[in-house]
């Protein structure tokens, strides 16, 4: 058997193994008991502080776009969600995309609960269509795994299809900025030479296998072994809409440049607050 | 979780009740209040719904409102529809050197025993909010 066969046949076990997108997984009931215990550690672990949740339209479907921070154990995402659905309400449908990996690892099934998605066009296009609230990281595990020292930088790796995605659904997009999740561990490097090296970025998408420090293991490669993040002070917050029309009337470069433009400010405004590392 | 704060107030029950009965006015006194709107239209009364949110802790707690009683300069109660359960209560009372002014709230999240502790976790901040939001209706309606 030829290598590329070998590949061929692992790239399909792989995709094979990620659920197909059933927004009706979504529960509200879960999520309401869940959100408890989410609060008690947002609140008093990460000492989280979540602002501006006014300026996401109150109703309708709308894109969320955010810098993503933190490794597979993204605090930002998870205190996000805590906070959408507090703010308005379980009642609300409010999903998130998530790299393949992520949906299909064994243990993490109930992400699903929480209107968690595979990362592609067709699931956003679904969950935009359905009249809910799409939350997305364009910079996925480009920017995720990026090192700690690049903290304070957003860094789409080049990928804007949101806007796409946004105008042809027809719907506002809200930039959402955080910062502190990347000092929930340090990393050291993307490992994108590893991840070619291993063909993990054709067998599985995976542009990265991160080096990285992080308790109890010490030094790791990858991060799909489960870690203790750092308690890492998590600041979000929500930046001005970009409606929909000026999405129809302006090309991608010109709205992507405008999302970023938004992050940026809001991260720099966040980190100029940050007295240290970690304590915040 | 049932807390519960109060405050003398140097002026007439009526004067009070105009401040407590007027939800518009909530947002001038109520301490870390997120969101406050209108789910209803028409005079404020039994069954007219509110949207409040208060930032406790990380994130904005609360969800719609319903008043459930009504009684002129005396009482108003509300409880909870959606979000985290609650009811609460402005009680006026006349008292020699005014009006008693007595802030009750009763909550309780769910999710089991994380909701009870996340209940007494959040009591000590949510206890000092209903404190501070008197003592901003004192100032208030004494000038």
């Amino acid at each position: 058997m030829a290598l590329g066969d070998v590949v061929e046949w692992a790239k399909h076990q792989v995709s094979a193994r990620v659920p197909k997108a059933d927004l009706d997984q979504r529960d509200p009931d879960y999520i309401r008991e869940q959100l408890p215990g989410l609060w008690l550690l947002a609140s008093l672990y990460f000492r989280a502080d979540v602002r501006g949740l006014d300026r996401i339209p109150t109703e309708g479907p709308v894109l969320l776009v955010g810098n993503h921070s933190g490794g597979n154990l993204p605090p930002d995402t998870f205190v996000f969600t805590l906070a959408f659905s507090s703010y308005f309400g379980v009642e609300r449908p409010f999903y998130q995309l998530a790299h393949n990996l992520v949906v299909s690892m064994p243990g993490l099934g109930s992400l699903r609960k929480f209107g968690t998605v595979a990362a592609n066009h067709e699931n956003a296009r679904l969950a935009l269509e359905s009249g809910g609230a799409l939350l997305v990281y364009p910079g996925g595990d480009y920017e995720v795994f990026r090192p700690s020292w690049e903290r304070h930088k957003v860094d789409f790796g080049g990928r804007k299809g949101y806007v796409k995605l946004a105008r042809d659904a027809g719907v506002p997009i809200v930039p959402i900025a955080s910062v502190g999740g990347q000092e929930a561990a340090l990393f050291l490097d993307r490992g994108q030479w590893l991840a070619k090296l291993l063909m993990v970025d054709k067998l599985a998408r995976l542009k990265s296998v991160p080096i990285l420090l992080a308790p109890p293991w010490g030094l790791a490669v990858s991060d799909f072994v489960p870690r203790l993040p750092l308690p890492t002070k998590i600041t979000i917050e929500v930046q001005e809409v970009i409606d929909a029309d000026d999405i129809k009337a302006a090309d991608d470069d010109v709205i992507h440049e405008k999302v970023t433009t938004a992050l940026q400010s809001g991260v720099d405004r966040m980190a100029a607050q940050r007295r240290f590392p970690v304590i915040g | 979780m049932r807390l519960q704060q109060r405050v003398i107030i140097d002026a007439d029950r009526d004067t009070v009740w105009k401040h407590v009965s007027d939800p518009a006015c909530y947002p001038e006194f109520m301490t870390s209040l997120e969101r406050w709107e209108a789910v209803s239209d028409g005079p404020v009364g039994v069954g007219s719904r509110y949207t409040g949110h208060w930032k406790i802790g990380s994130v904005p707690v609360g969800g719609v409102i319903e008043v459930v009683e009504f009684d002129e300069g005396r009482d108003l109660a509300w409880i909870g529809i959606t979000g985290i359960t609650q009811r609460g209560r402005f009680r006026l009372r006349d008292c020699p050197d005014g009006t008693k002014v007595i802030f009750r709230l009763a909550y309780e999240a769910p999710g089991g025993l994380l909701g009870v502790i996340a209940d007494w976790v959040a009591s000590r901040q949510v206890g000092g909010t209903m404190k501070q939001t008197l003592e901003n209706l004192r100032r208030l309606v004494e000038g």
